[in-house]
């Protein structure tokens, strides 16, 4: 909503500079989101008239003309544009002006020809964004007139209206603002026009709109035309293009009082004009060329061959004003305005009227603002005036609503008089109808309850006023608190062991989702690679993965901490997702190898999960994958990705991947700590080495032992493998293991004999296991 | 013989005085004092002394031992006092450290962090809501009007079944008052969605930080003492904090935060919105718990919320917020 100081300051008379009047409206909370200047503020550029133009000898793009600068002798110059005829009246940039872009101008040569300055268009004074040709002056435009004279420059606020205050939709609203926060006073419109209001209810056809307020005046012998420039000016200033006067003066008023108005060619209006109800699918030309299908329950301007308007949105086709018309029907009206957003949003048509109906337009400035639309045509247009302004529907009446000061106090936390508060209210516009009553004018609709009155009270006192308290209850910790408390101990250890922390959408594609069982989809995705919830973090990491193996990382270490959604629910997970070298080479040399599974299985270990369970056929992308346990209850899966898998994603080295459960897991730590108390007497260790059959997995092995339930056995550690594909040291289809076995007992220290004994006995139960054998 | 006795003392200690390491000393030593050295060769020959002059002879032996072993000793010392002063002689401190670097943590994980710590010093608890949330949840409850532009499917993204994702943390304000009693005093930490296209400011998923605190009494003042006392924590006592009277449908009074801190960059930047949670959305709570705990005439309350991305993007100097989620390592690793 761009608003024109000058124009503001016919009511309001504030001269504060713009940057003022911003800091003020900001406190009052209209925000200015821009301080644009507008007109020519360049010396030297002057109006001239071209006497003549000629073709340029040596240019055929080119005409050269002989103008008139005001001065007594005429002035060469060399133009390329061809929008003129002689005679025409131009703004010429004399030399020694200096155009928008640091664009001197020189008297120089042309082609040959000499030319002493440069005639402009718009665009080259920054009067318009975009213009072809020269801008034509009016022909009343005095030669030698500079041109700041004619487009005095002036400054234009761009605000931002938050959707409550409607009021602020115009000129006058935003002066009204200024008077509260200023104590000037405001300067309310009073056109001067006889109102002989009649009552019209014929107007209103549906006895059940109880809402609709709606005037009609006539004006006849009115000469549709250009509009003066001082309209044109005014209407540009707030983005707006100048269509004939009538029209014009429409537009003027919207953004002067925010009354939207509309006016009908009489001539064009077959029978009596009725506001009704529109029949569901009731067919409507509007004046952009196109045919609506009208919703049902949206409100129709009609005559008797149908819509001729759409309430508060928008005129129809072949209705509206034109060139030739000479009677004119004034529309002023108020419209519910949840019926105008209705209609305006089912069929995407949106006005700068139903912009200001579908807020709430003040019901009692509707016939001010009829009255000030028609004291500007008899003035502009001519005509003359129908002395009746036709009247149907009430008014809506003035709010009345309580304020208790104590409530006041109580929710703005401060020491405040009832006289204060009474003040504060009295400033914005409300009036006092005593006993803690306040009458609420129709420009402020939106106050309806107390809090909008303590609001207003909060307004003008200001916030700076409201002293800061600093107090509050102890607040336990909620089982979110414990959540976020696992999550992030979780993310500092991972962030300890080396893994750097990413974060991925939430939306995904559908292939993305596919992997993972059943996602939700979206109803309105954006775009198809957005369609889905994801159902698993790994697509988001690995989507990481290739980012940065593009990027040439070495060693990608990631994780990731967020929510999954199934048709199940929401549910908190970890993922880790690891591919490339293991180990940092420095300066030292050191050797790396590439990041395998059995350093995510520790990793995750150390995190406390130490059980698994190989899947005999894992499912995709996984090549090999396990179930990982904790004290029993499945939290997850581990492993590493199928090698089709890891060559889509331009891996050359193994891709590992693990994702956890961590409401699940959650449940099954515990903050607290257990110690084991610590040995008192020595242990003793026993290694054994032995071949098994390829296939034997060692956790096997490690059960067996454990089966033993040996009392002094204390741990068990594998700390030799060996394999030899070829078959030269052991046969291919063996595999050598050794095992270090602990043994140590709280109270005593162990015999050797009761240690080999022990010892004997897992041999043996080893041996029991076909395929493994002893070398001795 | 004691003339024998001197010229081996000299010789012996000559020597000891010579090692240059410890191999040479120890040679020494058992050339002189080893089974078959010198001197114990001499005391073998005890024997053969006469018993009346063994006492004298004792004494220059003993004398004689005593030399070398204190010349082996002092010898012994000053090899290893030159060896430790020699130890670190060609040490470069300056070369590279070695240790791998550990891992890092987000850069949105860090800030939400430091806020959560900061509420949490202040008596908040975090509260949870789901994302996939209800239009009652998200809208309805929060007094947005049913045809409110936020709504719009061009704004917010719905599920077949007509829940949507949340375009706000402030569907947990509702979620924590339908379940819980006042009073309340909550953070919520979590992410919202709108239907943008993404570009370098604009996500179609982002973080925010919901805040609520509802009893007895609680008025304009304490939301302004606590998001002051909160952002000067945050980004330090110079912070300049501005609230400007602003319009959300859920809170009145409302207000816009706009802060400004040498931290941030030095820029006024628009932060946080916030009010005085309005009445309508505690009568619909209560409509919905079918009691009056959160009766408007007996608490009061006040919300605030703020998004994460652009606070971390001014606080880090990030161009564009896409690299928030793209996860390059090499920007990862700067945090």
């Amino acid at each position: 909503m761009k608003i024109s100081l000058n124009w503001l300051r016919d009511f309001v008379d504030c001269q504060l500079p713009a940057s003022d009047l911003e800091t003020l409206l900001r406190r009052a909370g209209l925000e200015v989101a821009a301080i644009l200047e507008r007109g020519v503020a360049i010396d030297k550029v002057v109006v001239a008239e071209i006497l003549e133009s000629v073709q340029h000898p040596n240019a055929d793009r080119l005409s050269v003309c002989k103008v008139n600068d005001g001065s007594e002798h005429p002035r060469q110059i060399v133009c390329g544009a061809k929008n003129y005829k002689v005679g025409d009246k131009i703004p010429l940039a004399l030399p020694g002006a200096v155009l928008p872009g640091d664009f001197k101008i020189k008297p120089g040569k042309l082609r040959g020809v000499e030319s002493e300055g440069m005639m402009c268009s718009a665009k080259e004074l920054r009067l318009a964004e975009d213009a072809q040709g020269l801008l034509i002056l009016p022909p009343e435009s005095v030669a030698g007139t500079p041109l700041t004279e004619i487009f005095p420059t002036e400054t234009i606020l761009e605000l931002e209206i938050t959707p409550n205050r409607a009021d602020w939709l115009s000129h006058l609203g935003v002066a009204r603002e200024i008077a509260v926060f200023t104590g000037y006073p405001v300067k309310n419109p009073s056109p001067q026009l006889p109102a002989h209001v009649e009552q019209a209810s014929r107007l209103l056809s549906d006895p059940a709109d109880k809402v609709t307020f709606y005037t009609l005046r006539k004006i006849s012998g009115v000469k549709v035309g250009p509009s003066p420039q001082w309209l044109i000016d005014r209407l540009a200033a707030v983005g707006l293009r100048s269509i004939n006067n009538v029209v014009d003066i429409t537009n003027y008023v919207l953004f002067e009082l925010g009354q939207p108005l509309h006016a009908f060619d009489a001539a064009k209006i077959s029978g009596d004009i009725r506001v009704r109800a529109a029949a569901e699918g009731e067919n409507f030309h509007a004046l952009d060329g196109k045919e609506y299908k009208l919703p049902a329950g949206s409100l129709v301007i009609a005559d008797n061959n149908g819509p001729v308007a759409l309430a508060g949105v928008m005129g129809g086709e072949g209705s509206g004003v034109t060139e030739s018309t000479t009677d004119i029907l004034l529309e002023s009206a108020f419209f519910e305005p949840s019926r105008v957003r209705r209609a305006s949003r089912s069929l995407g048509l949106f006005s700068d009227s139903s912009y200001r109906f579908e807020r709430g337009v003040d019901p009692e400035g509707v016939a001010t603002a009829s009255a000030r639309a028609v004291e500007l045509i008899l003035q502009l247009a001519g005509g003359t005036a129908s002395e009746i302004l036709e009247v149907a529907g009430e008014l809506p009446p003035r709010a009345k609503i309580s304020l208790r000061h104590d409530r006041v106090r109580s929710v703005l936390g401060l020491e405040i008089s009832d006289a204060e508060i009474d003040a504060a209210l009295v400033r914005v516009g409300l009036i006092n109808s005593g006993g803690g009553e306040w009458e609420i004018p129709g420009y402020r609709r939106e106050i309806l309850r107390e809090a909008d009155l303590i609001e207003e009270v909060a307004r003008v006192v200001g916030i700076e006023k409201i002293p800061s308290r600093a107090e509050g209850l102890f607040a336990g910790s909620s089982d979110a608190d414990l959540a976020y408390d696992f999550a992030m101990d979780l993310r500092r250890r991972l962030a300890g062991m080396g893994f750097h922390e990413g974060r991925t959408s939430t939306l995904v594609s559908n292939a993305d989702a596919a992997d993972f069982g059943a996602s939700v989809a979206l109803k309105n995705p954006f775009g198809d690679d957005q369609s889905q919830l994801r159902n698993s973090l790994l697509p988001g990491l690995f989507a990481a993965v290739v980012r940065n193996l593009d990027q040439g990382a070495k060693s990608i270490p990631l994780f990731e901490v967020g929510r999954v959604f199934t048709p199940a629910g929401e549910f908190p997970r970890l993922a880790l997702v690891v591919t490339g070298d293991r180990f940092s080479v420095d300066w030292r040399g050191g050797t790396t190898r590439s990041w395998d599974v059995f350093d995510l299985l520790g990793a995750v270990r150390d995190l406390g999960a130490v059980e698994t369970n190989p899947l005999p056929s894992p499912p995709s992308p996984f090549g090999a994958a396990a179930e990982v346990f904790l004290h029993g209850k499945k939290i997850g899966l581990l492993g590493q990705l199928h090698p089709g898998v890891t060559r889509q994603l331009g891996a050359n080295a193994p891709v590992l991947a693990a994702e956890f459960d961590l409401a699940t897991w959650r449940t099954l730590v515990s903050m607290d700590r257990t110690t084991s108390p610590l040995a008192k007497f020595p242990g003793s260790a026993r290694d054994i080495a032995f071949t098994a059959p390829l296939s034997l997995p060692y956790g096997e092995v490690r059960a067996t032992i454990e089966s033993l339930k040996e009392p002094l056995l204390e741990s068990i550690g594998l700390f030799d493998l060996f394999t030899d594909p070829k078959g030269e040291k052991i046969p291919a289809d063996k595999k050598s293991l050794a095992v270090s076995l602990s043994f140590r007992s709280p109270e005593r220290t162990l015999t050797a004999d009761e240690v080999n004994a022990a010892t004997d006995r897992i041999k043996a139960a080893l041996r029991t296991r076909s395929g493994i054998e002893f070398r001795e | 013989m004691e003339q024998q006795v001197d010229s081996l003392r000299a010789e012996a200690l000559a020597q000891i005085a010579s090692a240059t390491d410890a191999s040479s000393l120890e040679a020494a030593r058992l050339k002189y004092l080893g089974k078959s050295g010198a001197i114990t060769a001499l005391s073998e020959g005890m024997r053969n002394v006469p018993k009346e002059e063994r006492p004298k002879f004792g004494k220059i032996l003993n004398d004689l031992r005593a030399a070398v072993t204190g010349a082996l000793e002092e010898s012994q010392k000053r090899l290893l006092d030159a060896a430790d002063s020699a130890a670190f002689a060609s040490l470069d401190l300056t070369l590279p450290g070695t240790f791998p670097a550990p891992g890092t943590l987000h850069p949105l994980t860090q800030l939400m962090d430091r806020a959560v710590r900061c509420f949490r010093r202040m008596g908040f608890a975090i509260a949870d809501g789901p994302d996939i949330e209800t239009e009652w949840h998200c809208f309805d409850a929060l007094n947005t009007p049913p045809d409110h532009p936020a709504r719009n499917e061009q704004d917010t993204f719905y599920l077949p079944d007509g829940r949507l994702l949340r375009s706000h943390t402030s569907s947990v304000q509702i979620r924590v008052m339908e379940n819980t009693p006042p009073p309340v005093r909550i953070i919520a930490p979590g992410s919202a969605y709108r239907r943008d296209e993404v570009d370098a400011t604009h996500l179609a998923q982002f973080t925010q930080m919901e805040g609520l605190y509802v009893a007895e009494r609680v008025s304009l003042a304490d939301l302004k003492g606590t998001l002051e006392f909160f952002f000067r924590e945050l980004f330090g006592t110079g912070t300049e904090i501005q609230f400007r009277p602003h319009f959300f449908p859920f809170t009145e009074p409302s207000y816009e935060i706009d802060i400004r801190a040498a931290a941030l960059g030095g820029e006024w930047m628009e932060l946080a919105g916030c009010g005085m949670v309005d009445p309508a959305v505690f009568e619909e709570i209560c409509k919905k718990r079918g009691d009056r705990a959160y009766d408007p005439e007996k608490v009061s309350g006040f919300a605030f919320g703020f998004g994460l991305e652009r606070l971390a993007m001014n606080l880090s100097r990030i161009p564009d917020i896409r690299m928030l989620v793209e996860n390059d390592l090499r920007f990862l690793k700067q945090f």
